[in-house]
């Protein structure tokens, strides 16, 4: 499928036939008149914002009248949201988007189905992590047109500020390499990370995985040679009965510590964590049309079945022409 | 039995000891008893009779003379000191701690160095009264303590917000399951041990998380509870009519104990002379990593947020003003450069070029950058650099590299010295002296003339110390949070 933008006529077609204001999820309908909302009407970035609307009806009237190239809603709730004044408290968000992939295998320009794909796996592992370790449930995941936003509305996350929240993005990424020495009445004890199945390490572990089964031979990596790169793709088959311990040695400990060391700081991008610790962030309205791509942004009910290219397009693009 | 208001005096039995107290009455009187536990010390040494304090405001300088001769002082005598971990002393210490803490609460505030350096000196001295004790006895006063201060069995990670946010600990420091903090050993065997194989589970509790995580939090939490405390202090202060005159007298003597390494220790161990940095011209051997790639130009995303966000402040507070955090004073360009002549002809072109070497080059697709530039100096958003316009916006100090880490990610391919600081404009000011002692050591200057380009030095010494991690300092600081853009995706 090819990804075109969408045409004036076709933005008219999709908010004035296809689109439902019910169809934006409850966790926004529900606190409509607290969020400030923005809009791009030419495309060229969202400068039509503090926007408010008292109640669905007035948004769906401006977005059928108004047929914007793009819509967002603010992941803070505020007292005076037309203001941006009197900050009550945001949703935490992750961004992962398909094309800034740190590892990708695709090798596309813009966005494909491989590296969408791909972001659906790194998206299904934050998941996890969001859950299992740090026990958060009100979790809402959004494809947004180029990728996914990853939403949490747990009433103990939602206060947080920029430097909780960054280091929320740091353990779920898994962007620090965790330390292997450990001492107990002074004696000291190696532990790798792989050797610890629970908490942090097991993250970093997790992640690490991940990205060794994306790597190729052109993939930069701080100080990672290309005969390392050789040596993992030769090896990673080990990984996946999880066999570390023999992985470490085929590549060399001190090799294996660099390689691991460069994935760490390549982690660091695997959302974008200038999303994450925005507090006044705007993010594009699930159900709105990402016009860019052609394609509707949407809150997914099951990732594993989720697919953008069954569940995410509109009606319009079928009926294409050319 | 050590009593817990011994390591933490906020606890109920230090609050006990302190209403016992009542008033300030006779708090500069003489304690004989004081004295007497002081002396009778048997690892005690004293070299002069008036090092032994003999009341309440004595022991509280005491207490901090500790942490800054044993930070700063190299001739540092652990015995001079002896008294401080003695369990006999308790009451007279909680006293101490209180006397403190209202001290630099009422006259310096939560945000100054006083208050930064009194957590610090807390939190050491709790880890060097636990290892004065017997294994078994240290374990079951952390136990104590860390019921007392959790509250619940289970605790939620989020209760330690207030430790992360000001970086007291790290969220991947922390063992946690299913949104709880695993601390105990029952705990830990039914949540993990059906995971662990080839390993013994009790043994592995034991190096993950056993007495050193517990001990970890446990002093983490108490150093912020002082933090909190000497808050509470000030905004009570602020409302009240006239403080007690003993505490500002006390006030005034710590801010003496904490100058006196800057006369006679220096900061910033490791690095010979030093002084208060002043505005040179640049010496781009001294740049950090971050700035010597950016310098290069952007080929991949994020070249607005290089050049704007990360080089303006930095070239700009370089030049002209790059003892900014030490010096904690909020000031606007035209202070530093009058005719804004350096700004024009040193400090823009730098930027300029730099956006020039982008890819594309920024200015080609997005001249209005140019604007932004300007707003991040202070002249508000116009194309022109002009007087009247300035203080319209307010001039951004460099992000730390925290920040860059989380903003620009592919900037930040840290060295040796990157790992000493927390701001890409701490690692100019320290390395800015190395290069200019290279260059002296080596009269066969490579070319680049940087012998001249070096800031001048006076006497005293810089602290860069300061800067590394504490907690932010005033109004600019430099975790830079004035940054808060508020862009979409």
């Amino acid at each position: 499928m090819d990804l075109k933008a969408a045409t004036l006529n076709e933005r008219r077609q999709y908010y004035r036939e296809e689109w439902n204001v019910k169809d934006i999820p409850d966790f926004i309908l529900n606190t409509l008149a607290h969020r400030e909302f923005g809009f791009d009407h030419m495309g060229r970035g969202p400068n039509d914002r503090y926007r408010v609307f008292q109640n669905s009806d007035y948004l769906r009237k401006f977005m059928r009248y108004r047929t914007p190239f793009a819509a967002y809603s603010s992941v803070a709730f505020y007292h005076k949201p037309r203001r941006r004044d009197g900050w009550i408290k945001a949703e935490l968000v992750f961004d992962v988007d398909a094309k800034d992939i740190p590892i990708r295998t695709c090798g596309c320009d813009n966005v494909c189905e491989i590296c969408l794909n791909q972001a659906k796996d790194i998206v299904q592992g934050l998941l996890d992590t969001l859950k299992g370790d740090l026990g958060l449930s009100d979790i809402h995941v959004v494809y947004s047109g180029r990728g996914y936003h990853i939403r949490v509305l747990d009433d103990g996350v939602m206060g947080m500020d920029s430097d909780v929240r960054s280091q929320v993005v740091k353990y779920i990424v898994g962007s620090d390499v965790p330390r292997s020495e450990y001492s107990s009445h002074g004696m000291k004890y190696n532990l790798e990370h792989f050797t610890i199945p629970f908490g942090y390490p097991q993250v970093f572990t997790q992640r690490v995985k991940q990205a060794l089964f994306a790597v190729n031979l052109d993939t930069e990596i701080d100080e990672v040679s290309r005969d390392i790169k050789k040596a993992v793709i030769k090896h990673r088959e080990l990984l996946e009965n999880d066999q570390w311990g023999l992985f470490r040695k085929e590549i060399g400990p001190v090799r294996y510590s660099r390689l691991v060391k460069g994935i760490a700081s390549l982690n660091l991008t695997l959302v974008d964590a200038k999303v994450s610790i925005d507090l006044k962030r705007i993010l594009r309205l699930p159900s709105s049309l990402h016009s860019g791509v052609s394609m509707k942004s949407t809150l997914i009910k099951n990732l594993e079945t989720f697919d953008p290219f069954q569940d995410a397009v509109p009606k319009f693009v079928y009926e294409r022409k050319d | 039995m050590v009593s817990i208001s011994f390591l933490n005096p906020l606890s109920p039995e230090g609050k006990d000891t302190v209403r016992e107290l009542g008033s300030f009455e006779g708090i500069s009187q003489d304690i004989p008893e004081l004295r007497r536990l002081v002396t009778r010390n048997p690892s005690q040494e004293i070299a002069d009779d008036k090092e032994i304090p003999s009341n309440y405001l004595e022991l509280a300088l005491k207490r901090m003379e500790w942490y800054i001769k044993k930070k700063h002082d190299r001739e540092f005598n652990s015995r001079r000191y002896s008294f401080l971990s003695d369990q006999s002393i308790t009451r007279y210490d909680v006293i101490a701690f209180y006397l403190l803490c209202q001290a630099i609460g009422v006259k310096f505030g939560p945000n100054s160095r006083e208050t930064r350096v009194m957590v610090e000196s807390q939190g050491d001295l709790i880890q060097e009264r636990l290892g004065k004790l017997s294994i078994g006895e240290s374990r079951l006063m952390v136990e104590k303590s860390l019921q007392m201060l959790l509250k619940d069995d289970m605790v939620h990670w989020t209760f330690f917000q207030e430790l992360l946010s000001t970086r007291k600990i790290r969220l991947t420091d922390l063992v946690l399951d299913r949104g709880e903090l695993i601390l105990d050993r029952e705990d830990f065997i039914d949540r993990f041990a059906p995971r662990i194989e080839h390993r013994n589970p009790s043994s592995m509790y034991q190096l993950l998380i056993g007495d050193e995580l517990k001990e970890l939090i446990m002093v983490k939490m108490i150093m912020q509870e002082t933090e909190d405390y000497i808050k509470q202090v000030h905004e009570k202060a602020r409302l009240m009519v006239e403080p007690n005159p003993v505490l500002l007298e006390l006030a005034d003597e710590v801010a003496e104990v904490l100058a006196e390494p800057m006369q006679h220790y220096g900061y910033g161990s490791g690095r010979g002379g030093g002084g208060p940095m002043k505005a040179g011209p640049l010496n781009p051997l001294a740049f950090p990593p971050c700035v010597k790639k950016a310098l290069e130009g952007i080929k991949s995303g994020g070249r607005n947020d290089a050049i704007v966000l990360f080089m303006t402040p930095f070239v700009s507070y370089a030049r002209l003003y790059p003892d900014v955090f030490r010096m904690n004073i909020s000031k606007r360009v035209s202070d530093q450069d009058p005719q804004l002549e350096i700004t024009e002809n040193e400090v823009l072109p730098l930027i300029y070029e730099a956006a020039q070497r982008c890819v594309p080059p920024l200015f080609d697709d997005q001249p209005q950058e140019k604007v932004n530039i300007n707003a991040k100096l202070g002249f508000g958003m116009h194309s022109t650099l002009k007087m009247e316009h300035e203080g319209e916006t307010t001039w951004y100090t460099p992000m730390s590299c925290e920040k860059i880490k989380l903003h620009l990610p592919h900037l930040c391919r840290p060295d040796d010295t990157c790992k000493k600081i927390g701001n890409p404009l701490s690692y100019y000011n320290r390395m800015i002296w190395e290069v200019r002692n290279q260059d002296e050591s080596d009269s066969n200057s490579d070319g680049t003339g940087s012998s001249n380009n070096i800031a001048e030095a006076s006497i005293g010494n810089v602290n860069t110390n300061d800067e590394v991690d504490g907690p932010q300092i005033g109004v600019t600081g430099e975790n830079g949070k004035s940054h808060n853009n508020s862009g979409e995706v």
